[in-house]
């Protein structure tokens, strides 16, 4: 194992974990995470229940050329569907090319 | 913490050297805005030999003329500390060291101050402005904003003609989260 295991390198999202709750993108001091979601209503209810959505995550980028990788969003995470990597983010020749798109939005 | 008058600052802080409390820890500045219109320099020294008990002095300071002696004659390593409060807050330290610190030679403002607006900002989309579930920002809503933004209404898309905002009145709407309306 090397001594760099966990180290403050790159952020991956844990997409099944994630509720859309835009606490992330809200902490964020750097502004640096994008999300979108949509609500969509909830199948195979009992009838005569009352209605329910959930949110579905459509779209989940960070701008690495803004991100000071602080943790903060790792941090105040409450379903910890974002975590440390010991791997580096991707380098990129523009400031577009730095955006990684971790969900897409379909297509 | 002891509540100390400016005018007395360097001599109490001689006076806790002289009684034991010989290691300067750090010296720091609190915005008391929204609460009073001071800002509070406060300054802890410890007393090694004691199991490092400590003492704290704190002195507060009008906003518009912030300004207390250097104690950087009792404790050298105060200076730093000092020079950082001093361009962070906008507090002048008579007889201190004027150079910057941190920011650039060129850099206006006083960062840590409460009703520093982060100015850039309030031109951009900040993207925690939807709510979960929300393609786009639906208008109409309590909406949330982002710490260190203000409220337009306040700073920025305000009517020339009026006068300056009050600093506590910027400094209470950029707190962040879901603002009340103003009252008019």
């Amino acid at each position: 194992m090397s001594s760099l295991e966990g180290s403050h390198r790159w952020i991956r999202l844990i997409e099944p974990a994630c509720t859309s709750c835009m606490i992330c993108v809200r902490e964020c001091p750097t502004w640096c995470i994008s999300l979108d979601s949509h609500a969509e209503p909830v199948g195979g209810l009992p009838s005569g229940a009352r209605e329910r959505t959930r949110n579905v995550l459509d779209r989940f980028a960070i701008d690495w050329s803004l991100c000071m990788y602080c943790g903060i969003c790792i941090e105040e995470c409450p379903y910890d569907a974002l975590e440390w990597v010991g791997e580096l983010t991707q380098p990129g020749f523009t400031s577009e090319a730095l955006v990684e798109e971790m969900v897409r939005p379909p297509s | 913490m002891t509540e100390v008058a400016a005018e007395d600052w360097l001599a109490a802080v001689e006076a806790l050297k002289a009684d034991g409390f010989d290691y300067f820890d750090w010296l720091g500045c609190v915005d008391d805005i929204g609460r009073r219109d001071c800002l509070r320099v406060v300054l802890v020294v410890r007393n090694l030999s004691q199991r490092a008990e400590t003492r704290m002095l704190s002195c507060s300071l009008p906003r518009d003329e912030a300004s207390i002696d250097t104690v950087h004659g009792v404790f050298a390593g105060a200076a730093w500390h000092e020079r950082e409060v001093a361009e962070l807050f906008g507090v002048e330290f008579v007889g201190g060291d004027r150079r910057r610190l941190l920011l650039n030679p060129e850099f206006e403002g006083t960062p840590l101050r409460k009703d520093e607006v982060l100015a850039a900002r309030t031109g951009m989309n900040w993207p925690g402005a939807k709510e979960p579930g929300e393609y786009d920002v639906s208008p109409g809503r309590r909406r949330l904003v982002p710490p260190g933004v203000p409220d337009p209404a306040v700073w920025g898309d305000r009517d020339a003609s009026q006068p300056a905002p009050d600093p506590a009145e910027v400094a209470q709407s950029a707190v962040g989260g879901r603002p009340r309306r103003r009252r008019r």
